[in-house]
């Protein structure tokens, strides 16, 4: 005989797997993926990113639901340790000393934009120049370096959005300055779009305020 | 670039500083160095009207065309 205690478990199984499914294929559609390259090509770092965060979307609910008590010690670890890399990266966000952190390619728990922006004006003219488009746009400034030409600047959490850092770096070659911009998540491994939109308003901002 | 802008002569002859000019003009002194190096893309007439008031001069002594 099934107890009701079995039954109500089964419900929460039933409910938390629909939730993931549905999750996934939403997030297996807006990932804008050609799956069928993979026959063909090697995947890239963002693929196996992305394929970890598939793994993880559909191994974690499993674990939890057949092997896991609710109050498991393994169950409650896990979400300690969750929670303070969210907390880590949000105390160590504000710095420009943790850039390496949030930009190497080896740190596959945040995803990545880079872009590069090249103007035949100088390295010094060009970092205020950013600095006065950053505060007329949707990022924060948070630390200027004038001594290694360095620019953090963030968008704050929101409902719709981790929020993300923006590190951008400056590089005199000939008579022209190179940008690098580097956009990151804070604690995301996809960002839906969002870091590349963020990051092609602020070039356009960019390029808009060379027309005074 | 055929057009050279002028900005830094004019400044010269009215003994200006561009921070002066920059307050006078409301267009930031990170802006007008840019626009005197001759690195803009555009000039906006507003902005073009506001230089030559404050410098009291015509658009051509600020910009001119060589060939």
């Amino acid at each position: 005989m099934v107890s009701y205690k079995n039954i109500n478990k089964l419900t929460i199984n039933i409910n938390l797997y629909l939730f993931y499914i549905i999750f996934t294929i939403i997030f297996v559609l807006n990932s804008k993926i050609d799956y069928m390259k993979y026959i063909t090509h090697k995947p890239t770092l963002r693929d196996i990113r992305i394929w970890i965060a598939l793994s993880v979307l559909i191994i974690f609910p499993f674990l939890i639901g057949n092997y896991l008590e609710p109050n498991s010690p393994i169950l409650i670890v896990t979400i300690f340790l969750i929670v303070g890399f969210f907390i880590f990266n949000l105390i160590i966000r504000k710095s420009l000393s943790f850039t390496n952190y949030f930009t190497s390619k080896y740190n596959l728990l945040t995803s990545k934009i880079r872009s590069e922006k090249t103007f035949d004006i100088s390295k010094e003219l060009m970092f205020e120049k950013i600095i006065e488009v950053i505060k007329d746009s949707k990022f924060k400034l948070i630390e200027a370096d004038k001594d290694r030409f360095e620019l953090l600047a963030i968008t704050p959490i929101s409902f719709t959005s981790w929020g993300e850092n923006l590190y951008i770096s400056f590089e005199t070659r000939g008579n022209e300055t190179i940008m690098k911009f580097c956009s990151s998540t804070l604690f995301q491994i996809y960002s839906w779009g969002k870091n590349e939109k963020n990051l092609t308003d602020l070039l356009n901002e960019i390029e808009n305020s060379l027309t005074i | 670039m055929a057009i050279v802008v002028n900005l830094d002569v004019m400044l010269a002859k009215r003994k200006m500083k561009l921070k002066e000019l920059s307050e006078k003009v409301g267009v930031s002194t990170v802006n007008l160095s840019i626009l005197k190096q001759g690195k803009v893309k555009a000039i906006r007439f507003s902005t073009l009207n506001s230089i030559c008031l404050a410098l009291d001069c015509q658009p051509g002594d600020i910009l001119e065309f060589v060939e």
